[in-house]
């Protein structure tokens, strides 16, 4: 029917050491956002950018940030984050670039693509997989990634998988 | 058009109504500045308009390709091309340009026409 439609974007951001990924919050990234799009499209990108623009979840540990545009300019808004290099924060500058995923009309589908993004990942991971325990952790992580009620549970248990995997 | 109407009449009557007619639009423009005795060069002026876009449209509107054909000193007034698609971009850039060099100055659009030879005859004055 009469609906206010948006386009969620889902973004992965590369750093090159990954313990400056946690020093991110959203309204840096948001900031970073606005700034870059002002840069790329003047008046009139920072003004489309104004009006239902905002970061909807970012997970710090596994650099994941889901970010809402209106469906009319969303392709405009779009094409400025490849000119994005680093996000500042607290005074530190993170030197990053934003890989984008997927596009989804909802957040909802948004998130299903990303459980299933996840278990992907793991399932890559697991031939890569040295000692025993790491391939059980593995595995175990594979069989919990489901949208159930506890959703956040697959983004957690995601991240310790990955952190495992850079310790090596 | 018919077989039987070409072998009765030679010459048929046909209308040909072009949407995109050119892929060039050409405006002419003339600066108004409140200091009526500054002057500026094909290249200060040409600068002076990408500073517009610019600011209006960023990055991507800077890099909008338009050429100034002619440009007569004295009286400040100037040809510009631009691609069709880029018109809207240039007419309204050059609407909300209000300052140069610390002075207030407007751009009046004095005649807009896809062909060229369209500008010669202004049914204004």
């Amino acid at each position: 029917m009469v609906r206010v439609k948006s386009r969620y974007l889902l973004c992965e951001v590369n750093v090159s050491d990954r313990s400056r990924l946690l020093l991110l919050d959203d309204r840096a990234v948001a900031a970073t956002v606005k700034a870059a799009v002002a840069r790329i499209h003047g008046d009139y990108g920072a003004a489309l950018c104004s009006i239902r623009f905002s970061v909807k979840y970012l997970n710090a540990h596994t650099g994941i940030v889901f970010l809402r545009f209106p469906k009319k300019c969303y392709r405009l808004l779009w094409s400025a984050l490849p000119f994005i290099t680093c996000i500042e924060t607290r005074g530190q500058k993170i030197s990053c670039f934003l890989n984008c995923l997927h596009v989804g009309g909802t957040m909802r589908t948004c998130q299903k693509f990303l459980i299933r993004y996840n278990t992907q990942q793991l399932h890559r991971m697991l031939p890569k997989c040295k000692n025993e325990e790491e391939k059980q952790q593995v595995q175990k992580a594979i069989l919990n990634c489901s949208l159930t009620g506890r959703n956040k549970e697959a983004f957690e248990v995601e991240s310790e998988s990955e952190e495992d995997e850079e310790e090596e | 058009m018919r077989r039987a109407d070409k072998e009765d009449e030679p010459a048929v009557y046909q209308r040909v109504v072009l949407k995109n007619a050119s892929p060039y639009h050409y405006l002419k423009v003339c600066l108004v500045l409140e200091d009526e005795s500054t002057r500026l060069s094909a290249v200060e002026l040409k600068q002076f308009i990408v500073t517009g876009l610019n600011s209006l449209y960023g990055e991507v509107g800077a890099a909008l390709t338009f050429d100034l054909l002619k440009y007569d000193e004295d009286t400040l007034t100037a040809l510009l091309r631009v691609c069709s698609r880029g018109l809207v971009k240039l007419w309204s850039s050059l609407t909300l340009l209000g300052s140069y060099q610390n002075q207030a100055c407007a751009f009046r659009v004095l005649q807009v026409s896809p062909f060229l030879l369209a500008l010669t005859g202004n049914s204004r004055e």
